[in-house]
């Protein structure tokens, strides 16, 4: 799903606009404990600046907040990653309502759960704790950001608990966070921090990073003032690499349960972070009939602007129909096993271009056509995306097209899951 | 005997221009109009060379101390005097001349092939030709269209194509009318639409191979051999009917142009290969043929052979490295 901070901007613009009259006529809409939540924790709250270094000009904009007594500052992964990616070519600017603070270092990156932990030169003046005590459902939270950088604003909202079927925690949010306010914290009356900003779906539907992770996170920089690596891309890929086994374990495997689709009997829904959909493509114009069944992890992990990992995602194809002669009928099925080639992102300096394996193969219970296809990413070694199609053979009227979608995997796993989900799509006869 | 014959006159590629009876020794050459055979060459003295017989009857070219001289041959050197034989070159200022005498060696006989050649001029297999041309177009379009279909657009769909092919067939016949100054519309309609069966049958051929077979590597160069033969034979046949080009120079001619075809092809290919894409390129096609028919190899296979997919990108990545390298820079 598709509900990254950074990327809304024109439609928040609009926004703004609209409800500005609605605002004037309501009159004086916060309540004062607003005000005097704002008052209390707003000098904690730091506005994140990545500033590109051969122009001086920002690059991202996001928000963040001491954590500690040592003056560290929590804030996302996602906000910093140009700096990540290319250390020497941005800086970490920060600052508060009462102004510049200086540049930042990075101390320590959780990927997974897109968070990260800043240091500046600066003696403390307090910090908001995190609190990992569970809150009810219904609590008045309070998210104190930088949105679209107009400078530090609170938005008020409820606590939703935590996502159900999630592969990562998050607490649902609702309240409206935008670009901006990432890496800010969400905190209670008492000015415990419950989560930090990481992503909206828009609609007031926003997600939090629970506190207790970035507690963990910070439980590792508590001891040290210096960066935990020297190189925190090797860090991320490590990251990546050991999140693998607690998604994809298993995956596939003879516990998987089975769908039938036509004369086929197909894998689906493997766990309970994956979110499957169903639909069919009948019209009467057209002398076949597709139906689909689509399912993927909802959760992915930011990489970089241009590269998001650990999602999986199969969808299977079934094409039928009374009408077409077989010749006809082929030339619909090969257009679909070749459709859907392209990946959308990736970009040259962080994958190499896609390689394929066409065979054709047989499993205990028939014969598909299989193609494998690869790139490595370029900047973490050991990982890559994938992709497996599959087209049964043999029948003349009836075809299945079905693929899966890794990314940010190991090749074993590829390798791994590839095998298993091959010998998961099996003929009913 | 005198050795009697004919003095040519030859063109840069050695045809004959003008040919020169010697009937009696002996012959004066240059570019005076006394002379028996007359050269009109700026380069040539008037009185340029003689040739005489010599004691034991042999023909002898002199130089009459002429202004840029007798020589053997084109651009060869200079002498004074020249034994000739039948079929002897010499140059005299800027032109090249021949002897030959009257008992010169013949090559046999051509036998003229025109008849052999004559079923391709015949209107009906011209339009057999062009008949089925014209249903392969039509069941292409059918067979390639997923929608339903009327006949009328069936039909309709292949005009332009088969318009076109009558195009083609016509301008050749149009520099054959030029050329030979005879009319061969039939046979380039035969030869061109037999091109385009072929171009069919081969695309055909090509897609049951990669269905079959997909693990053969470079079918497509395969395929790319078959479009050159084809294409050679199309350039072979057409020069035969619009052109005075001998058999053996036809030949070279159309290799050369499907050469060169094929070459055009390769080279815009690989200047598109550098650039970085995100399209995963293979072919899937899927045909309508019982199982027990289609060679397959086991998934453990197919995961054994995906080994060399991991390798081959190990080394692309390893040559993207430079790039990461100055990211990857310490922080100052």
């Amino acid at each position: 799903m598709k509900y990254k901070l950074f990327f809304a901007v024109g439609l928040y613009y609009l926004n703004l606009f609209l409800c500005a009259p609605l605002a004037v006529a309501q009159g004086p809409i916060t309540s004062p404990t607003t005000a005097e939540i704002f008052k209390r924790f707003s000098e904690h709250v730091v506005k994140i600046e990545v500033v590109e270094g051969a122009s001086g000009a920002k690059a991202a904009v996001g928000s963040g907040f001491f954590a500690n007594e040592r003056g560290q500052i929590v804030t996302n992964y996602h906000v910093v990653s140009k700096l990540i990616h290319s250390p020497d070519r941005y800086r970490i600017e920060l600052s508060t309502q009462s102004g510049q603070i200086g540049q930042a270092t990075v101390l320590a990156v959780d990927v997974i759960y897109d968070l990260a932990v800043l240091r500046v030169n600066r003696p403390s003046k307090g910090f908001l704790a995190l609190e990992t005590t569970p809150v009810a459902q219904g609590t008045r939270l309070y998210s104190l950001g930088h949105p679209q950088d107009l400078g530090l604003t609170i938005v008020e909202g409820t606590y939703n608990g935590l996502l159900q079927h999630s592969l990562y925690p998050k607490v649902h949010f609702t309240g409206s966070l935008n670009p901006g306010m990432s890496g800010g914290p969400t905190v209670t009356h008492a000015g415990k921090v419950v989560g930090i900003n990481v992503a909206t779906e828009g609609e007031q539907i926003s997600f939090l990073v629970p506190a207790a992770r970035a507690l963990t996170l910070l439980e590792r920089t508590a001891k040290t003032e210096t960066p935990s690596t020297a190189n925190f891309l090797a860090e991320v890929g490590r990251q990546i690499q050991a999140n693998q086994a607690r998604y994809l374990d298993g995956m596939f495997s003879k516990a998987t349960p089975s769908l039938s689709l036509g004369p086929y009997a197909l894998p689906t829904k493997p766990a309970d972070f994956f979110h499957c959909w169903a639909d069919a493509l009948r019209r009467k114009d057209l002398p076949y009939v597709a139906i689909t069944h689509d399912c993927s992890t909802d959760d992915y992990i930011f990489v970089s602007s241009e590269q998001s990992s650990g999602i999986v995602r199969f969808y299977h194809q079934l094409l039928s129909t009374d009408e077409l002669n077989p010749a006809r009928f082929f030339t619909l099925y090969s257009s679909q096993v070749q459709a859907g080639n392209v990946a959308l992102f990736g970009n040259e300096e962080e994958v190499t271009p896609f390689r394929c394996l066409t065979r054709n193969l047989k499993t205990q219970t028939g014969k598909l056509k299989g193609v494998l296809c690869a790139r490595q990413y370029v900047k973490l070694p050991g990982l890559y995306d994938a992709m497996f199609r599959g087209a049964t053979l043999g029948a003349r009227n009836v075809g299945l097209v079905t693929t899966l979608n890794l990314s940010g995997v190991s090749f074993e796993n590829i390798q791994t899951l590839t095998q298993r989900y091959a010998e998961a799509i099996q003929w009913r006869r | 005997m005198a050795p009697l014959g004919y003095i040519e006159v030859l063109d840069g590629k050695g045809n004959v221009v003008e040919r020169n009876r010697v009937d009696s020794f002996p012959v004066h050459i240059g570019r005076a109009y006394n002379n028996e055979i007359v050269v009109d060459d700026p380069y040539v003295c008037p009185a340029h060379v003689i040739i005489e017989l010599d004691d034991r009857g042999s023909p002898i070219a002199r130089d009459l101390n002429s202004v840029n001289g007798l020589r053997p041959g084109i651009n060869r050197k200079r002498v004074t005097m020249l034994e000739l034989k039948s079929g002897s070159e010499f140059q005299v200022g800027h032109t090249l001349l021949r002897y030959r005498s009257f008992d010169h060696p013949l090559a046999p006989t051509l036998v003229d092939r025109e008849n052999r050649l004559s079923v391709l001029g015949s209107p009906y297999l011209a339009a057999f030709a062009g008949l089925l041309v014209f249903a392969l177009l039509c069941l292409e379009a059918f067979l390639g269209s997923v929608e339903r279909v009327t006949v009328a657009r069936i039909i309709s769909e292949p005009l332009a194509t088969f318009a076109m092919l009558f195009l083609w067939a016509g301008l050749w016949t149009l520099a054959g009318r030029v050329i030979l100054s005879r009319f061969y519309f039939f046979e380039h309609v035969t030869i061109a639409s037999f091109a385009i069966v072929g171009f069919f049958a081969l695309n055909a051929l090509a897609e049951w191979l990669e269905f079959l077979f997909p693990f053969i590597p470079a079918l497509w160069l395969a395929g790319v051999f078959g479009a050159g033969v084809i294409l050679a034979v199309l350039a072979f046949g057409h020069l035969r009917f619009a052109s005075m080009m001998r058999p053996r120079s036809r030949m070279w001619a159309a290799l050369s142009v499907s050469a060169a075809l094929i070459a055009i092809s390769f080279i815009s290919d690989y200047a598109s290969r550098g650039k970085f894409s995100n399209v995963m390129e293979f072919t899937g096609i899927v045909k309508p043929l019982d199982e027990a028919w289609v060679p397959a190899i086991s998934v453990d296979r197919f995961i054994d052979n995906s080994q060399k997919l991991r390798k081959d990108l190990e080394t692309l990545a390893q040559k993207s490295k430079p790039a990461e390298a100055e990211v990857g820079r310490t922080v100052d």
